[in-house]
């Protein structure tokens, strides 16, 4: 534990998750400081590190392709400006369709990723089979893939944002677990933690699966669900497979790391929330094991090293929260990303950092604001492609 | 099964014989400790260093099918083995250069960055170096397809030792029908009770209390099946196994546990050398002497060295080096001798050998009890964590009890620990006097030992995680730059994250570290394990889902 330094600080991040840690950086780096951060876990105990490193730009909604392109020029950048090789290595994404109602909705993503100025591609059976070598016969109709989509290791991501941080200012408090806020005036005045409250003018509620309970501590009602989601790694074995695999009926997804292990997952229904803790289950492992030997019949014969789960923190519409919460002034959310933040943290937390500063925002409100939640007529957009 | 003609296979091109009932590694390990493997990523020369199906050492591909532990097999005819990763052939392996040209190691997490315009190069030469074999064949596969056998019952046994042979046997007594399982492939049976041979239960997730049976146990039996175990209560037999030890070269071909070293002899076997030194001052270092006597030549004790084992070792002609240090193991590719330092102001000396027989630390099979959420106390005698249980055996979990020594109990009342859990089950009120167990307070002996190795200066490769090729540097760097609890040590360095799950690794570098942060070991944290317990096959958790329900705990 190392509990906080001070007892005043401007802005305290909760959540030392990769997006808390960006948010830090961007903070601290603007010298909006004194900046703390705290987290009740180790660093990389949350989603920012149990999660399968995917990073794409195919989504059914502008917006969010705009944010992961700009997060993908960030992944490319990270080794020259943070010093950590995160082996962003853009092997593609490859979204699998059963039928032609599957391959119908990819062609609509494929267009509009185009049309965004994204090299993606249709791909007949033959050309999904000249990229998964092995695959089953008649296993699919078709797919899209987007070659500049790829994927890294999360935890020199973490390190490196981390050390980042810190080198410009930032305090990260490791052990401390924040209960909930203090309010004066009708603002944010602090931060109640297991370490006694600190005074800020703004907390960010990036606490990833935990943002729904943090949010509803400081008495703030929101529609975060926290979702369990399992994921596997297999025994190494020599490079064969270069994109990360999506299929679209059920989410299976899975890539092949710089290390060898396939890493992938699919989502099996648990119940919401926190409470239970992270384990692994026999249905996952059962149906996660099915899902790949019917795909990759020969992948049969190798073996499932470990099982872990972590928490998506999801959102009614898929899009993720960023911005001041109308209702508490000081009270910034950087959180609602789904099964997705990582890919969207570099360019996410620099908006989230904006709102922090009370600098303008150049996000849709419609779509990314809390207010969106609060107003009596929700918007009808959604982002849709909640897979891999 | 001595009986029955040699089952002939192939190994990298040569013809080789295994007896019925024999595995690869045995039949492989007939006059020395072979050569099996590179490691991954200095293509260091390894050899089979646990014997248990535990380690990186002894990894083949047989007929198509990639990770295959040598240890674990059982040939049959016409089986071709083979060795990958490593070029021309793993004994003369020309990548071992690696090893030579990056003496302080490749830094993964900050090399290779610049120039930027290099980065596919060398992502392509990194991934290709990544993994011991090329991707399993689909006749490899195939050949695994077999349903899941489904067993429901009363009590299952895990571990078929001493302690789960008395639980079960008790059971029976009682009237019950327990089935054990063992990981051995040749366990003694117990009359009355089910037994399930070379069958490793991976994943015992925590019991549901609204079901019923409330315990549901994932298993695989060697080569490729797997088995689903639903049961009322459980009892882990688990037992122990033998530590590694950290020293430069410590994963040099020649270096095994004493569980190697005993499971590559017996069965009218000779030992795979003739002049080993076996590490360590306790019982387990005196069976190793008892069994394997005419092959050994010295005994060398962190410690002092207890009168049984002084009696046991002069009454061989064995010598004896208490209160010693190891240094390095050195030699070309196999161990030739060892580097030793009497402890204190002691001289250092050389012993020249052909193989180290690692004896001086045993440590409990946990990854059961992580899994089904008991809860867990630290043990200092031994620098282990055990499960919390009264004194019958009941772990924090109801219906789920830990005998034996995979619960701390000494060998000498592991058969009273099972009677007194079996005895609870079935309804009784077992004797509820204190039984004798590894201490929980005071000072391991390891750490007193490692706190005074780290003063001298380092020599050779000192191997902090043989899966993952970790340098123990790696994990001082991890500590200097202010990472701190095995958790994110674990994760900065890759230290316990390859094929062993960091059963080797992890408790070495837990002492360790609690030396480097200057705190207790539990303070460092807490080591968890993740299923499955070994790497259990694609095709057979595929095939459980015609018995898969989507409910979870
Ligand atoms: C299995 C899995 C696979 C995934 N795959 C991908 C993928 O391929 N690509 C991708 O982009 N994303 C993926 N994700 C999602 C991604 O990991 C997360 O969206 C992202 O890491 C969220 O980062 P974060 O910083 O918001 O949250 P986290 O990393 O979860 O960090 C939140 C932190 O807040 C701390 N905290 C919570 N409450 C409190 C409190 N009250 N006080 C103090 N500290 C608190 C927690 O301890 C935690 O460390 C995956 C997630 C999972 C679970
Ligand atoms: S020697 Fe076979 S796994 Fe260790």
């Amino acid at each position: 534990m190392t509990p906080p330094s001070r007892t005043s600080y401007r802005t305290v991040v909760v959540g030392a998750g990769i997006v808390g840690l960006f948010t830090a950086h961007h903070l601290a780096r603007s010298g909006a400081g004194p900046i703390l951060v705290v987290d009740r876990g180790f660093l990389s105990s949350g989603a920012s590190g149990r999660n399968g490193g995917g990073v794409r730009q195919q989504w059914e909604n502008r917006a969010t392709i705009r944010l992961a392109r700009e997060s993908v020029e960030a992944y490319r950048r990270f080794g020259r400006e943070f010093g950590f090789n995160i082996w962003f290595r853009q092997g593609g994404y490859l979204f699998l369709a059963e039928n032609a109602r599957e391959l119908d909705r990819l062609r609509t993503v494929h267009d509009l990723v185009r049309s965004e100025g994204l090299a993606s591609e249709v791909l007949d059976p033959g050309g999904v089979a000249a990229l998964v070598d092995g695959i089953a016969p008649e296993a699919v109709v078709g797919g899209t893939y987007l070659r500049t989509d790829g994927t890294l290791y999360p935890f020199p991501a973490v390190w490196g944002v981390y050390e980042a941080a810190r080198s410009v200012g930032a305090e990260v408090a490791l052990g401390v677990d924040a209960k909930g806020v203090s309010v004066r005036d009708g603002r944010v005045a602090g931060v109640v933690t297991s370490e006694g409250t600190v005074t800020a003018a703004s907390v960010v509620n990036a606490a990833g699966g935990w943002s729904g309970d943090f949010s509803r501590a400081a008495g703030l009602s929101v529609p975060n669900v926290a979702t369990r989601h399992e994921i596997l790694a297999t025994e190494p074995l020599k490079p064969f497979l270069n994109p990360m695999v999506v299929r679209t009926s059920d989410g299976l997804y899975f890539s092949q790391t710089m290390r060898g292990e396939i890493v992938g997952g699919l989502t099996v229904p648990h119940p919401t929330g926190t409470q239970g803790g992270a384990p692994s289950s026999i249905a996952f492992l059962g149906a996660m094991a099915r899902a790949l030997a019917g795909l990759i019949p020969r992948l049969g014969a190798l073996g499932v090293l470990r099982a872990w789960s972590g928490f998506y923190d999801d959102t009614p519409d898929g899009f993720p929260v960023v911005g001041e919460d109308p209702r508490l002034p000081g009270f910034v959310h950087a959180n609602g990303f789904g099964g997705h933040g990582f890919m969207l943290a570099p360019a996410a937390s620099r908006r989230v950092a904006r709102a922090v500063l009370g600098e303008g925002v150049d996000l849709d409100p419609q779509l990314f604001s809390p207010a969106r939640f609060t107003t009596p007529a929700p918007a009808s957009a959604i982002e849709g492609l909640q897979l891999g | 099964m001595t009986e029955g003609s040699p089952r002939r296979f192939e190994y990298d091109g040569s013809p080789g014989a295994a007896q019925p009932g024999e595995t690869l590694l045995t039949a492989l390990a007939r006059e020395r400790l072979p050569i099996l493997q590179r490691s991954v990523r200095y293509h260091r020369p390894r050899g089979p260093f646990c014997g248990i199906g535990q380690c990186t050492g002894c990894l083949v591909r047989v007929n198509g099918r990639p990770n295959v532990r040598a240890c674990r097999y059982v040939p049959k005819d016409g089986d071709r083995a083979t060795s990958e990763h490593a070029w021309p052939s793993v004994r003369f392996d020309a990548l071992g250069l690696l090893d030579v040209v990056f003496p302080n190691g490749v830094d993964n997490l900050h090399g290779l960055r610049r120039p930027a315009f290099f980065t596919g190069f060398y992502q392509r030469v990194v991934r290709g170096l990544a993994g011991y074999h090329e991707p399993p064949s689909d006749a490899a596969a195939a050949a695994l397809k077999a349903p899941v056998e489904e067993r429901n019952v009363e009590v299952l046994v895990i571990g078929a030792g001493a302690s789960g042979r008395s639980a079960a046997a008790r059971l029976v007594a009682r009237g019950l029908r327990p089935l054990l399982l063992d990981r051995g492939l040749a366990p003694q049976p117990v009359p009355g009770a089910d037994l399930l041979a070379g069958t490793t239960v991976t994943f015992l997730p925590p019991a549901s209390p609204g079901r019923d049976p409330p315990f549901d146990a994932l298993a695989f039996t060697e080569p490729g099946r797997g088995v689903r175990v639903r049961a009322r209560s459980v009892i882990i037999a688990t037992g122990s196994y033998d530590a590694t030890l950290l020293f430069g070269g410590n994963d040099r071909p020649g270096i095994v546990t004493a569980d190697g070293a005993l499971t590559l002899t017996g069965r009218g076997r000779l030992p795979p050398f003739r002049r080993a030194v076996v590490v360590g001052g306790g019982e387990r270092a005196r069976e190793v002497v008892e069994r394997l006597g005419p092959h050994i030549q010295a005994v060398v004790a962190p410690g002092e060295i207890p009168p049984e084992l002084v009696r046991a070792a002069s009454d061989r002609g064995i010598r004896l080096y208490p209160r010693s240090m190891i240094l390095s193991a050195n030699g070309r590719r196999r161990v030739r001798s060892l580097e030793l330092k009497a402890r204190g102001s002691g001289p250092r000396f050389s012993l020249p050998c052909d193989a180290v027989v690692l004896a001086h630390r045993r440590l409990p099979n946990g990854p059961l009890f992580f899994q089904a959420g008991a809860k867990m106390v630290w043990r200092s005698g031994t620098g282990a964590y055990y499960p919390d249980v009264s004194e019958d055996g009941a772990t924090s979990v109801p219906g789920l009890y830990a005998v034996g020594s995979a619960a701390g109990v000494l060998p000498s009342s592991s058969t009273e620990s099972a009677a007194r859990a079996a005895d609870r089950i079935v309804g009784g009120t077992p004797d509820p006097r204190p039984l004798p167990r590894v201490s929980d307070s005071g000072r391991n002996e390891l750490e007193g030992y490692y706190r005074e190795l780290l003063r001298v200066p380092r020599s050779g490769r000192w191997i902090a995680c043989a899966c993952e090729d970790v340098l123990f540097e790696e994990v001082v760097t991890a500590n200097a730059s202010g990472y701190r609890g095995i958790e994110v040590v674990k994760r900065y360095t890759g230290l316990g994250t390859g094929l062993c799950q960091g059963r080797y690794c992890l408790p070495d570098a837990l002492l360790v570290l609690s030396l480097l942060e200057g705190r207790s070991a539990p303070e460092v944290g807490y080591i968890t394990q993740r299923p499955p317990t070994v790497p259990m096959p694609i095709a057979a958790l595929a095939a459980l889902s015609g018995s898969l329900t989507m409910e979870t705990p």
